[in-house]
């Protein structure tokens, strides 16, 4: 097993937390007065500068830490995060991104001009510096004040120091809050021999003088709230004047800690006030009974149980090669439960049960290791409809649901692209401009919903835009001028939606940056049946448009009912079946139309035995299985329908690539191939044998 | 890094840089010296960047040469390591007495 790159690890965690600086940036701009949104933002900041630190990105660290700098007034509800403010970190989180992953193609003129812009937007409502700055320096705790101030006890982890916090930091922002009397603790430090000289030993016995909330605190071990102990308790109220706060006194660089006066430290009734001459060396504060747990120490309470279920960083590789190996299990397992099935041996067959049952266990586990939520998909598309809105004018509102929805990550990789192109035509072709959507009484902003839910063995993904819904009658103008139909052919607004997804088809006026070349949707459907899903498009006339995903949950390893035509052996994915009948006499006389009778509803059925050209005589009991694509369904007639089998797919060679109805294959269990059946195709293929018996007999 | 062993023989300068990037290679000077020296001097005149782990390193150092009977002196503290100090709370010249033995020749 090869060790990872440490550089590598610290760019895949980057890319995770640059997902939740995105995220918290673009919520921001919808919830500018969310603490958490603020904190969320400056942990994974935090986070990247100090990892950068520690990793050798010496720029990833210095920018990160001016960008942290400029946006501290927001962290401190100085200002509020306009949209304006909101572009601009979006473009130093970009930058940061490239230093990291493509450091060539930075430049410093870019990063300068960025911080510039920054720090223009957070110092753009800034009182004049000077004397204004010190009349809203933190309020000090009045004469005869009867708020005494805090008792903090700052215990660190010890391996705080290499990940690039420095305690130090902490302190001078805990002394901005007010004037602080920090006492060192030194009992931990060890002998030279035992020292790990990168670990910290330190604790520090503080007592803040202000009348700040414990939030203020909080907020200023937000970012280490994981790692350290903080225990907090209030001072007991005195009647005596704060302490000037002498470092405004001080004539070199302000320093942050505040010797107190003397008579201070003796009125204050914490727990241990040690002077800081004082002989014995100070011990941590005995911990009052009633002290109060300070918010990130509970925090980091709850994240060091969490860590009982730990996570573990696998490659996708090593993933993808499990499930190969899985796949070779299911296989050799079916040779053995056919083998002991034609035996005669008890024991054999005990044991052939017992490893199907196994390896059907470990298939299940094996493609649960493999499953992503959809949320970490969906977060990517957030930054492309805020550049979009910005871009075209068009203001929108983004709304995800389902995101804890999860599919198989390679899924989830082949799913990005067409969602882009979904959500790009959205916008442009759907949502309508401000004054259009004004003038048809809708609200100034548009709403792009993405949505996803498990529907049985699939996920329906959805993009669902209220803009001004399809023009059917443009589309088949259009049809017609392509000569896809013949003027005047009788068609249903679904089957006249469907040439949208026709190689080359655009009813765009112009084409713009984004769409209407008609390269889009053809090679979204592409992707998306090559995923063994579907599309399918619904529209309401100045309502919108929904278009919706139907997924397999994973491209490995499927259900699938094992059936036989002929001679030969097919699969058909169990997902897409929704029940089996016999092939009635009747039905068989209604050759040439094609239909079945399903409790009442007409239903166009293909014939296996025909689209395969299998010889022989056929069974003279024939099942039809009938199977759906979303709101279409179509009869399958087969010979004979052996049962389940579990499917491990193997992709068809390039030779068989333009055999539509065919979308894989895989190996039974003497051996034997079987193909695995399209059903989009075959759906297809027989609306199109409905179409042509239309059309046939309309003429 | 510049740190040499100057006459006489028991005195360490420490380098300008004793911040967590460089303390590594600074504790093993100490620790080499203290193999060497019944009594060491440590000159922290040249320091120019330090942090938690430079304090941590030359409490340790008083620490170790106290308990094994072979003194520790330090001597003049730069002004940036007096700063580090202070912001970590050593912040009188008692306190810093206290926890480090100076001989006060220099600042």
């Amino acid at each position: 097993m090869s060790a990872m790159d440490p550089t590598e690890v610290f760019r895949q965690e980057a890319s995770e937390l640059f997902e939740v600086l995105e995220g918290a940036l673009l919520d921001l701009g919808q919830r500018p007065d969310d603490r958490e949104l603020v904190d969320s933002a400056f942990r994974a900041l935090h986070t990247i500068k100090g990892s950068g630190a520690m990793f050798g990105f010496d720029k990833v660290a210095s920018f990160t830490h001016e960008f942290e700098t400029a946006f501290d007034r927001v962290r401190k509800g100085e200002i509020k995060p306009t949209q304006e403010l909101i572009s601009v970190a979006l473009a130093a989180k970009d930058y940061i991104r490239a230093l990291i992953e493509d450091p060539q193609s930075t430049d410093d003129i870019i990063g300068e001009a960025i911080l510039d812009d920054l720090k223009r937007f957070v110092s753009s409502d800034r009182p004049a510096a000077g004397v204004a700055e010190i009349v809203e320096a933190p309020p000090l705790a009045p004469v005869h004040s009867k708020q005494a101030g805090w008792h903090l006890y700052l215990e660190f982890e010890s391996h705080i120091l290499r990940n690039g916090s420095n305690p130090l930091d902490l302190l001078d922002d805990l002394c901005k809050l007010g004037p602080c009397f920090v006492v060192p603790v030194t009992d931990g430090i060890p002998f030279l021999d035992e020292m790990d000289p990168e670990d910290c030993y330190l604790k520090w016995d503080v007592k803040l003088h202000a009348a700040c909330d414990k939030a203020a605190i909080d907020d200023v071990f937000m970012f280490v709230s994981d790692e350290m102990k903080l225990t907090l308790s209030p001072l007991e109220q005195v009647e005596a004047p704060a302490p000037a706060p002498l470092f405004q006194l001080l004539d070199e660089e302000p320093a942050p800690v505040v010797e107190m006066p003397t008579p201070v430290v003796e009125v204050v009734a914490a727990p241990v006030a040690v002077e800081p001459a004082a002989k014995a060396e100070p011990k941590p504060a005995v911990k009052p009974e009633a002290k109060l747990e300070s918010k990130p120490e509970a925090k980091a309470e709850a994240k060091r149980d969490d860590r009982g279920i730990a996570t573990v960083r696998v490659q996708a590789e090593r993933l993808d090669e499990l499930m190969d190996r899985v796949g070779e299990l299911v296989i050799a397992q079916a040779r053995l439960t056919q083998l002991a099935a034609s035996g005669s041996d008890l024991s054999i067959k005990m044991i052939a049960e017992e490893i199907e049952r196994l390896a059907s266990s470990l298939r299940d586990t094996t493609m649960g290791a493999r499953m992503v939520p959809i949320g970490s998909l969906f977060g990517r598309f957030r930054r492309l409809i805020h550049d979009l809105s910005r871009d075209l004018s068009k203001p929108v509102e983004f709304v995800t649901t389902g995101e804890d929805t999860e599919l198989d990550k390679t899924m989830i990789e082949c799913l990005a692209d067409p969602l882009v192109h979904l959500i790009r035509n959205a916008i442009d072709h759907g949502i309508e401009d401000t004054a259009t959507r004004m003038a048809n009484g809708k609200t100034e902003q548009g709403r792009i919903e993405l949505a996803a839910v498990h529907s049985g063995a699939q996920v329906l993904v959805t993009v669902k835009d209220n803009g001004g819904g399809l023009n059917t009658a443009r589309i088949r103008a259009k049809a017609e001028e392509q000569g896809l139909i013949a003027a005047g052919a009788v068609l249903t607004d679904h089957e006249i939606h469907q040439f949208l997804f026709h190689p080359g088809f655009s009813t765009a006026q112009t084409i713009s940056a984004l769409s209407g070349r008609g390269v889009g949707m053809d090679v979204v459907k592409r992707t998306i049946e090559n995923m063994r899903g579907s599309i399918d498009l619904s529209t309401r006339s100045g309502e919108g448009t929904t278009v919706t995903l139907r997924l397999p949950l994973t491209l490995a390893i499927i259900e699938g009912l094992l059936i036989r035509v002929g001679e030969g052996r097919y699969i058909i994915p169990l997902s897409a079946v929704e029940e089996c009948i016999e092939l009635t006499a009747e039905d068989e006389r209604s050759r040439g139309r094609n239909f079945l009778n399903v409790r009442g509803k007409l239903v166009p059925f293909l014939k296996l035995r025909e689209i395969m050209t299998a010889s022989g005589t056929p069974d003279r009991h024939q099942k039809t299985i009938i199977i759906s694509t979303g709101e279409t369904h179509v009869g399958l007639v087969v010979d004979q329908i052996i049962g389940n089998h579990q499917t491990v797919i193997k992709s068809l060679s390039k030779l068989h690539s333009d055999v539509t109805i065919f979308s894989g294959a895989t190996i039974l269990g003497d051996g034997t191939a079987a193909l695995i059946l399209d059903v989009a195709q075959l759906v297809a293929l027989a609306q199109s044998k409905v179409e042509k018996q239309h059309i046939s007999e309309a003429a | 890094m510049s740190s040499d062993m100057t006459e006489p023989k028991w005195s360490l300068r420490l380098p300008a840089d004793c911040s967590i990037a460089a303390i590594r290679s600074v504790y093993d000077l100490i620790r080499e010296a203290f193999g060497r020296q019944d009594r060491l001097e440590i000159d922290c005149s040249s320091v120019d960047k330090a942090d938690v782990t430079s304090i941590q390193l030359l409490l340790s150092a008083a620490k170790t040469g106290d308990a094994q009977g072979r003194p520790v002196v330090l001597t003049s503290f730069s002004q940036s390591l007096r700063n580090t100090l202070r912001r970590a709370g050593f912040a009188s010249e008692a306190m810093i007495d206290q926890h480090f033995p100076q001989r006060k020749d220099g600042v």
